[in-house]
């Protein structure tokens, strides 16, 4: 008679037995699933590129599922997109990718310098960093901010958490000169100044005798054209003798910065954003460091055109507007005492006040352009995924398949563990 | 936009005011010659004060031994530095004489030495043209001062502007004539006068 030990060992050898058929017929069941549906894997960002040589050599995943904690790259971006031709369908999810773009464009201004745009979701902090470490870091409050660089980097980096996305400047441009028209006065005097001084060659008409016959004439003033020029800068009325060549210079896509007294002048007025308004006149004071140009005088762009934008306002009043006109751009400042700010700001003024001007020059300056071999960029990284991959997915596909050699990886040893156990039992109750 | 506007400098050793007739006859000149917005009176304006910024172009003369304070200093520095144009004429026509020897000292130990001004300057032609600059004064040819007929004024450049300028010619007494004294004239004496002034408003 059977001890009772001796029963439950021989009814855990029927178990392993049943659990090695079990095995066996699930694994002969999912193989057949397999071939029929096909498999899904899994990878996240980490084994991203191993599992990448894998399914494009030894296994052939229906589908792959990526969890991704930040960006592929660009190579495994394009290796993703290139699954499908293979028969393997991608999906992806990252929550914590924040869509970011940036954008490298350099400035139109003699001293260099880029500006980059980065867009992104509103308050997250955005890194800018070149080669060398980090440049900037700015909170956004809108979608995006704006960053200006002096100097050009050969690539500049955006960082959003995990998403870096990488621009360069493509372009270089070719400057021309500037044309300065105005009276014998002191904005005339320190624009040019100010405009040479930054690297800008610059012609002039200053008119400074009733019949024009002893006015200073700076350069050779021939055909007003993009072909020589790259923006006209008109101060006051004496401008509007070159009415004509001024509108036909900015619709063929000159530049043109129009300060009140001119943007008043009937020849010129078509061109302007707004109308001069009544001049506004703080008590007389030096202009500070931390805000130069709330100490100017000014007089506000009113009635604005419908196509003219706001770039600056003091309070209510408009400061600076912009519009388009033809191909040309067209800046109208209310500042008609810019010098004293030069003259009377604090130490850092003359150099602020040549950037400011520098940047309003080269925000309407026409420039050529010329291609430039750049290295390669990711402007925007999850978008570029998105657009390569398809949006997001947040889970698994249920309906997949777990892969042959998936499910072989843990069925095998547990196959093989039971294997031996229920032979050992045998063996060692003395059963063959 | 701001009008031009005549400034005397007033310093605080010496004889600033010595050139009293001088602005009036500079400022109907820049009116009656030129198309230029100047105000009808000038202004005194002290080297030390903040007010010297309002005011590009500054005339100042004197005869009498000159010691800048450490503000005027400062402020003179800093004035030509951004743009100013400081004109400093020899009241005494005299390279010997106390004005000269002192201004000079002051002019140099705050910009340091001082660059000769060619005669191909265009200075010298940007509204009136004079074939052999500098124009001569009436005090130079009759000998009076350190009886020498300067050839070349002396300048401070700053970006290759003219910052400062230096003259031992004494057009302060040249131009420093009662108004009435001009019609008789057969060549109007301050027409030199004029291109400083169209020279400091365009260059």
């Amino acid at each position: 008679m059977r001890s009772r030990g001796s029963a439950a060992r021989v009814g855990t050898e029927w178990g392993l037995r049943l659990l090695i058929l079990a095995l066996l017929a699930g694994y002969l069941v999912h193989t057949l699933r397999v071939r029929y549906r096909g498999a899904t894997e899994a990878s996240e960002s980490r084994g991203l590129a191993v599992a990448l040589a894998r399914w494009s050599t030894v296994a052939a995943p229906a589908r792959v599922h990526l969890a991704l904690s930040h960006p592929p790259s660009v190579l495994e971006r394009d290796w993703l997109a290139a699954l499908p031709g293979a028969g393997t369908a991608v999906a992806w999810a990252g929550g914590s990718l924040l869509p970011t773009a940036i954008a490298v464009d350099p400035v139109a201004d003699p001293a260099g310098g880029v500006e980059v745009a980065v867009a992104t979701p509103s308050a997250v902090t955005v890194e800018l960093r070149d080669t060398l470490g980090i440049l900037d870091s700015v909170r956004t409050v809108a979608a995006g901010v704006r960053f200006t660089v002096p100097k050009v980097r050969p690539a500049l980096e955006a960082e959003v958490g995990p998403v870096v996305a990488r621009g360069t400047v493509h372009d270089s441009l070719e400057l021309h000169r500037l044309l300065v028209l105005g009276d014998a006065q002191w904005e005339t005097k320190f624009a040019i100044a100010a405009l040479e001084e930054r690297g800008w060659q610059v012609d002039a008409h200053i008119a400074v005798s009733p019949r024009h016959r002893g006015d200073v004439q700076q350069g050779e003033i021939g055909d007003i054209d993009t072909s020589r020029y790259s923006a006209v800068l008109a101060i006051d009325t004496t401008a509007a003798r070159y009415g004509d060549r001024i509108t036909r210079f900015v619709r063929a896509g000159g530049g043109l910065l129009l300060w009140s007294p001119a943007a008043k002048a009937p020849a010129l007025a078509a061109l302007a954003p707004g109308v001069p308004g009544t001049p506004i006149v703080d008590e007389h004071q030096a202009p500070t460091d931390t805000a130069p140009r709330t100490a100017l005088e000014v007089v506000p762009v009113v009635r604005l055109r419908p196509d003219a934008i706001v770039l600056e306002r003091r309070g209510e009043a408009v400061t600076l507007a912009a519009r388009r006109v033809g191909s040309g751009r067209v800046v109208e400042t209310g500042y008609t005492d810019a010098w004293r700010w030069r003259m009377a700001g604090g130490d850092a003024a003359p150099d602020e006040e040549r950037t400011w001007l520098a940047r309003l020059v080269a925000s309407v300056a026409y420039t050529g352009r010329r291609e430039m071999a750049a290295p390669p960029t990711d402007v925007a990284p999850v978008a570029t995924l998105i657009d390569r991959l398809g949006p997001g997915t947040p889970k698994l596909d249920a309906t997949g398949v777990m892969a042959l050699t998936a499910v072989l990886r843990w069925v095998f040893p547990v196959l093989v563990a039971a294997m031996l156990l229920e032979w050992s039992s045998r063996r060692l109750r003395g059963v063959k | 936009m701001s009008r031009f506007v005549f400034a005397t400098a007033e310093y605080v050793s010496g004889d600033w005011e010595s050139a009293p007739a001088l602005p009036e006859n500079l400022i109907d000149s820049v009116a009656r010659y030129t198309s230029i917005d100047v105000a009808p009176v000038g202004v005194n304006v002290k080297l030390s004060s903040p007010e010297l910024f309002d005011h590009p172009f500054v005339w100042m003369t004197g005869h009498l031994p000159v010691r800048f304070t450490d503000a005027e200093r400062r402020n003179v520095k800093r004035y030509v530095e951004r743009g100013g144009f400081l004109m400093i004429d020899d009241h005494n026509h005299d390279v010997t004489g106390q004005f000269h020897k002192t201004v000079t000292e002051e002019i140099e130990r705050t910009f340091g030495k001082m660059t000769r001004l060619p005669n191909a300057h265009e200075l010298y032609r940007c509204f009136f043209v004079f074939e052999n600059p500098p124009p001569n004064t009436h005090h130079e040819l009759n000998g009076y001062g350190d009886d020498l007929l300067h050839r070349y004024l002396d300048a401070v450049l700053v970006n290759g502007r003219i910052g400062l300028l230096y003259s031992n010619k004494d057009y302060s007494s040249e131009w420093n004539f009662h108004a009435e004294t001009k019609k008789f004239m057969t060549q109007d004496p301050t027409k030199f006068g004029v291109n400083l002034i169209v020279y400091a408003l365009t260059r």
